[in-house]
């Protein structure tokens, strides 16, 4: 698998203190937000019992796992283990940690020694993030006016105005979700309502 | 192909009350469909090949699909006098069977998954315990566990340092012993019995021997519903579904050594239907 920046979700719906499950490069990844807003991609198992740490809890600058409260530092390594307070957990015990940026109000990972910056999309403000049931090759065909292979740009009428759209590709085992992003000065509101209308107009086309 | 030593094995696979009442139960073993119903008086399990080995006992049917390799194991409270005992019903997970009982037997858990029932922060601490395989009754044995409970039962009032015992009576069913709020000479009993629909599905059927005469049918049904049903929350997101048998895969510490011995048990006798042998 070539290294590459796969947007794993928008800025906006991370807050402080949060984890979220997300996907990139072949792996489940749980991507999580410290109280003081440092960034971070992980394997989505913990070493322990594999439980998901996508579920566990944000406290201070670690990440716990929701199973055994195994805590993780900002380096993925195991730090705590509440059963047995007073042992140092082995330096052994570590979650694989992924490179993670934000840059344009998406989230974006990659490969830990990953070299370079991902796709700039700029002049544009973040929307929302959508799951469909088909291709990108479906979503290309129900919108003709847009182009592109990982990030899907182009002009589009909403509400009567031409307005930019950008359509940030995040394809995983589970489905397709798109990271939408439209322009500066676009009616939000309209724009959601013209997502969720390519959405079944794409989904169409899986079914026709 | 199913290694003979699960198939010689038994499986719960029904609330005997329900097939009794003239509740037909078409539903899967090890992969296979199979039909749980009542004739003339006799439960009888059907599968493709014709009639299971059955047997009625602790509130529910159990089959072999092969030859039994030995009787339904023991729970002599079952019928000790004064002890209510409570079919809880049924919760299906999406995970081996052999990762719902071996949450059973975890009590690390308490404080991040029943948080404020079973266990608080910052009683967390797990003290050493003893565990062992009895070769006399082939079943893998923890004692000795004590772990702080802001609610251990129902009819708690009030945090206690609750005693358990912990027991694998077979591959997919698991008994555990613990102090009873009530009295003080006396373990309250529950079981969970898995019945393996296939080897990333299970129904879930806990079983109870307490002695409570207060608590109401259905408050100490909602109770252990409530539990299990933050258990699958757990076991639905293991990654992967089925039990990794080979050690390197997950890291285990000297509060797992319960799941440590049940999977050197499975191991030993072959019973790896909803196991991960090799690293993937």
């Amino acid at each position: 698998m070539t290294p590459r920046w796969t947007a794993t979700g928008l800025s906006q719906d991370l807050p402080k203190a949060v984890a979220m499950a997300g996907y990139g490069h072949g792996h489940d990844l749980a991507v999580w937000r410290s109280a003081t807003g440092r960034l971070q991609a992980w394997n989505d198992r913990c070493p322990h019992r594999g439980m998901r740490l996508s579920h566990g809890f944000v406290r201070g600058e670690t990440l716990a796992c929701i199973y055994h409260g195994w805590v993780y530092g900002a380096d993925g390594g195991c730090k705590h283990i509440p059963a047995h307070p007073a042992l140092t957990p082995p330096a052994t015990i570590t979650v694989t940690a992924f490179a993670c940026v934000e840059q344009d109000g998406v989230i974006w990972v990659a490969p830990a020694d990953m070299a370079g910056s991902p796709p700039a999309i700029s002049g544009m403000q973040p929307l929302r993030s959508i799951s469909l049931t088909c291709g990108v090759a479906d979503v290309l065909a129900a919108e003709p006016t847009l182009s592109g292979q990982d990030v899907l740009r182009g002009l589009v009428q909403i509400g009567g105005q031409t307005c930019g759209i950008c359509l940030v590709v995040q394809d995983s085992p589970a489905g397709l979700t798109l990271h939408v992003l439209c322009g500066v000065g676009a009616d939000k509101v309209a724009a959601s309502r013209w997502v969720e209308d390519l959405r079944r107009r794409a989904e169409a086309k899986v079914a026709a | 192909m199913i290694a003979a030593e699960v198939l010689n094995e038994w499986y719960p696979v029904a609330m005997a009350a329900q097939i009794r009442a003239g509740q037909r139960r078409v539903t899967q073993l090890l992969g296979q469909t199979i039909t749980v119903d009542c004739q003339e008086g006799a439960i009888v399990v059907t599968g493709q090949g014709g009639a299971l080995h059955v047997t009625e006992a602790y509130g529910h049917v159990w089959a072999c699909p092969g030859t039994p390799a030995h009787d339904l194991f023991p729970i002599p409270e079952a019928s000790e006098h004064g002890r209510r005992l409570v079919d809880v019903g049924v919760v299906r997970v999406k995970c081996s069977p052999l990762r719902a009982v071996e949450n059973f037997l975890d009590i690390a858990h308490f404080p991040f998954v029943h948080t404020d029932v079973l266990g608080a922060e910052p009683h967390t601490e797990v003290n050493r315990y003893e565990v062992q395989i009895r070769e006399d009754s082939d079943e893998v044995w923890a004692t000795k566990v004590t772990f702080y409970q802001p609610q251990a039962a129902k009819s708690s009032e009030g945090g206690i340092v609750t005693q358990y015992m912990y027991r694998v009576a077979a591959p997919t069913a698991a008994v555990l012993y613990k102090t009873c709020p009530n009295r003080t000479d006396a373990w309250d009993v529950i079981g969970i019995f898995v019945q393996p629909l296939s080897e990333e599905l299970c129904d879930v059927w806990p079983w109870m021997a307490l002695y409570d005469d207060v608590s109401p049918q259905a408050e100490l049904i909602a109770f252990q519903q409530m539990i299990f049903l933050q258990d699958r929350s757990i076991l639905e997101n293991q990654i992967p579904r089925l039990l990794p048998l080979d050690p390197g895969m997950e890291i285990p510490t000297q509060a797992d050594l319960t799941s440590i011995a049940y999977r050197r048990w499975l191991k030993k006798r072959g019973l790896t239907y909803g196991a991960q042998m090799v690293a993937a």
